[in-house]
């Protein structure tokens, strides 16, 4: 495979006095002593997530029982609240549920498939303290990805919100999903709102289509695991399964075609828990935190770092049904003192394109981590300004729980970067041929850690080829300085060659970005007869800005920043981008459009 | 031709509405919408430029006779109603900005109203009975202001209960006008049989030169065609409950009965025309919705 960056390492000469990087090295070390962080991890205090979950819910219910510990808001700002103890009690009654109720085994899959809301941890948590394995799928899932997902995964029981009903016919025909329960986004709400906005769902949007498959909801689901647990309480099992054993099936893939399921154990997710708190808990105080819980929790990102992570120290989670529009999130920030958020590039350049929040940015905000998708430089320095906050990106992977590496929330403003890798991991960079590359030199990032992934679900081939002994290859590109602080160039297949040279479209999106009339970019390559692949870039103007943005604008701004190489040959205007459900931009959409139109005559 | 009972209902509903109004928006929201304020010069000028200049001229060319008249220019006189909040919404409207051009315009309305009202009175030569005395309007708005701010706090308290109200509010909007048209038309058809088509003329032209109106204004001033069709729709849809209590309170005797005609009429009509023009401004936002996903994939810039 050449991927064109054997050609770019072919032409990088070894200057003398630089020594190899090799894994042992950790050139990192130094660098948590300087940011406040704690190199080594503690021990892991829980046997399973399940455990966690209770543990960590009682300590802080009995603290301040008045707490809450999950708090949706709407757009209209009607909400609903559970405490730590309720949390506690409802995914009790839900594991209950699925050993009693449903007959559930222990390593049975459950699918949960919930926007945010509060039935999302009451079905989570349940699964785990059921010690049954939980699948997190999308909501907007069509039949055919739903099918595809429940086969491969053998979901048994399905959790799912009564908002996409219409699809469970089909999909249930063609799977052997048994059981379905029924949540909707307003579990737990107090009453009048929640008959308001399920009558504006039903009369007004027309988003509550009838279930017609055998079904139970949510409610009667606690109801009937209460039952079994008061009846049952002594041989009734919640202890969950030990660590080493299967947790999450977390699906991934859908850029290289079919979608696998990453298998992720409790000492997997555990791990990363701790790791994610090493590095953010210069700016965290337990008992003390509230965090907008934007992004949604299927995806691993905020499963981890908002669900388990923050329920770990006792924050109050505010959860957010859909992020857009962006002014969705208006009453959820104004109404509750937010301290910490987690986000995408796409999300906080949102957020900081709205009025309101310009006007009213949260006062208390410690601290904002930004993962899945290149932070670009202006829209971090912009988020600086307007907050007063720290923010900092990091990286990973749904195969590593999911992450790797992080920059510290303290010392210098570091942009443009992934940051150090997080206590207990090992990160390596190496070229084509498997060798460790230089300080400076790109080299393909390879990880090594308690929360790497066990394998995918069924793959034995693709688990091979992912792996290089212990090292779990990522197929993204990076540099590391001496100081062992990352910089993604880029995703390997999304490297642009132009006539040999290489360019990283992340660089070129992050100088575009910096034009204060350009609301979002992306850059692909498309093939191009004369230097074999031309950079195009596809812009989003500010609407919100005076001036207007045309094509020369753009490439003029470039050819200031960027060698001549790397300077867009086309620029087209658009008024959205294609983007993943958390946000991230699908350059591989629009590479198929590029391609789709470059064969059709004009 | 309005019992005393009806008028307390009216007034009571209007506190309701008015407590759904206030409830609808935080302080914060007005702060922000007064940062750039252009949106809502627009609306007030819309609202109390437009509008009562509208209803004097219509009266005036219409030549409709002085109590019938004093009706009309009330009802251009009043702040923005409710209602277009849902209109807008079903509309694909930028809701945001109806709510806060119908709220700032009910705020401003205890100085606007008497001051726009006594102004075209003056100049149309109105005096008698007849006419509604623009202290009468301030009492009444300063009544309706305690509901708007209650709301706001309770908006603040309780965001559950604030909210509740909001949609509370605005649907007993619509239901007041429901309630006229129950109560009011199957007593009084001999006279809509009698009323002269001028009236009729006033009554419907009111609403919908206004949007016309309020929409070229936007479109001058640069507004979007999604915002200038909100704005149309704020601009024509006037508060038609709060006229007819304002009316019920100040005016007794056989003379309400010819002041009431045109704001009872305006609210009747203004429902079904509001209900066509946001079906067809529906069908423009889904069109431009449509034609935005045709530009994603048709390219802009020129190949070089």
């Amino acid at each position: 495979m050449n991927t064109g960056l054997s050609t770019g390492l072919a032409h990088s000469e070894r200057p003398a006095g630089q020594e190899p990087l090799r894994a042992a090295h950790s050139p990192w070390a130094a660098a948590y002593e300087a940011a406040g962080i704690k190199a080594a991890l503690p021990p892991l205090g829980h046997q399973n997530l399940g455990q966690l979950v209770r543990e960590r819910c009682r300590t802080f219910a009995q603290r301040d029982p008045g707490r809450s510990a999950f708090h949706c808001v709407m757009p209209n700002g009607m909400n609903g609240s559970l405490s730590f103890a309720q949390v506690d009690e409802a995914s009790d009654a839900f594991a209950a549920y699925l050993l009693q109720g449903l007959g559930l085994q222990k390593g049975d899959r459950v699918a949960v498939q919930l926007p945010n809301s509060l039935g999302y941890p009451v079905a989570a948590f349940g699964v785990f303290k059921a010690g049954c394995v939980l699948v997190n799928t999308n909501p907007l899932y069509t039949e055919r990805e739903m099918v595809h997902q429940f086969n491969d995964a053998q979901v048994k029981a399905l959790v799912v919100v009564d908002m996409f009903a219409q699809r469970l016919p089909a999909v249930l025909q063609q799977t052997g999903v048994q059981h379905v329960v029924v949540a909707d986004v307003t579990a737990f709400f107090p009453a009048v709102p929640k008959a308001l906005v399920r009558a504006v769902q039903k009369v007004w949007s027309r988003t509550l289509p009838p279930v017609t498959v055998p079904h139970i909801r949510l409610a009667q689901a606690l109801a009937l695991g209460r039952d079994a647990l008061r009846a049952n309480a002594q041989t009734l099992d919640l202890s969950g399964p030990s660590l080493q054993d299967l947790a999450v099936l977390q699906y991934t893939g859908g850029t290289t075609g079919v979608s696998k399921g990453a298998m992720l154990t409790h000492a997997n997710l555990l791990h990363n828990v701790q790791q994610m708190l090493a590095m953010g808990g210069t700016h965290m105080e337990e008992g003390r935190e509230c965090v907008l819980t934007a992004l949604p929790l299927y995806h691993v990102f905020a499963f981890t770092a908002n669900l388990l992570g923050f329920l770990s120290i006792g924050a109050r989670n505010v959860l957010v049904p859909s992020p857009r529009p962006v002014q969705n999130l208006q009453r959820a920030i104004e109404n509750n003192p937010i301290t910490w958020m987690t986000g995408v590039n796409t999300l906080y350049n949102a957020l900081l394109n709205e009025e309101w929040f310009l006007a009213y940015p949260p006062a208390h905000l410690k601290a904002a981590i930004a993962g899945g998708t290149a932070l670009h430089a202006a829209v971090a320095d912009r988020w600086r300004e307007v907050t007063g906050a720290p923010i900092a990106e990091g990286y990973g992977l749904t195969e590593t729980s999911p992450v790797v590496s992080f920059n510290p929330l303290t010392g210098p403003v570091r942009n443009k970067g992934i940051g150090i890798p997080t206590p207990g991991t090992d990160v390596r960079l190496v070229d084509e041929a498997g060798q460790p590359v230089l300080f400076g030199q790109p080299g393909e990032i390879q990880v090594r850690g308690p929360q790497v992934m066990q394998g995918y679900w069924n793959q034995p081939a693709e688990t091979a080829s992912s792996f290089d002994g212990p090292w779990l290859r990522t197929g993204d590109v990076a540099v590391m300085d001496t100081e062992g602080f990352m910089r993604i160039v880029d995703r390997k297949k999304d490297m642009v060659i132009v006539s040999g040279f290489n360019v990283y479209p992340n660089e070129v999106e992050d100088v575009i970005a910096q034009m204060p009339a350009v609301l979002e970019v992306a850059v692909i390559g498309v093939p191009d007869e004369a230097v074999g692949e031309a950079v195009q870039a596809y812009v989003v103007p500010n609407p919100g800005h005076e001036s207007a943005l045309d094509e020369q604008a753009v490439i003029a701004h470039c050819r200031r920043q960027l060698t001549a190489y790397k300077v867009p040959r086309r620029v087209l205007l658009r008024s959205e981008l294609p983007k993943t459900p958390i946000g991230k931009v699908l350059r591989r959409e629009l590479r198929t459009q590029a391609l789709q139109q470059a064969q059709s005559p004009r | 031709m309005v019992t005393e009972f009806e008028t307390k209902l009216l007034g009571l509903m209007m506190m309701v509405i008015m407590l759904g109004m206030g409830a609808s928006l935080t302080w914060r929201d007005f702060m922000i919408a007064f940062r750039k304020p252009k949106g809502v010069i627009v609306g007030l000028v819309c609202q109390y430029g437009i509008m009562p200049a509208l209803g004097f001229a219509l009266a005036q060319t219409l030549g409709l006779p002085p109590a019938i008249a004093m009706g009309l220019i009330l009802m251009g006189c009043m702040p923005g109603g409710t209602t277009s909040n849902i209109f807008t919404y079903f509309s694909k409207g930028a809701l945001a900005l109806s709510i806060m051009m119908t709220s700032v315009s009910t705020l401003v309305a205890l100085g606007m109203v008497p001051a726009t009202l006594a102004f075209y009175s003056s100049l149309g030569g109105y005096s008698g009975d007849y006419t509604v005395p623009a202290s009468n309007v301030a009492q009444v708005l300063v009544v309706l202001l305690v509901p708007t701010l209650i709301g706001m706090v309770l908006r603040k308290v309780n965001p559950n209960v604030g909210a509740t109200l909001e949609l509370l509010g605005g649907l007993l909007g619509v239901f007041v006008i429901l309630f006229l048209i129950v109560t009011w038309i199957p007593r009084n058809y001999q006279l809509l049989l009698d009323t002269s088509p001028a009236v009729y003329a006033g009554a419907i032209g009111l609403g919908l030169v206004g949007m016309v109106l309020g929409y070229s204004l936007a479109r001058l001033l640069r507004q979007d065609s999604n915002r200038s069709r909100t704005i149309g729709l704020e601009t024509g849809i006037q508060n038609g409950p709060l006229a007819v209590l304002i009316v019920t309170l100040s005016i007794t005797g056989p003379q309400q009965q010819e002041v009431l005609l045109i704001p009872v009429l305006y609210s009747l009509f203004i429902v079904v025309n509001s209900s066509w023009v946001t079906a067809w401004f529906r069908r423009l936002a889904d069109r431009e919705a449509a034609a935005r996903d045709k530009a994603k994939v048709g390219v802009l810039a020129q190949t070089p």
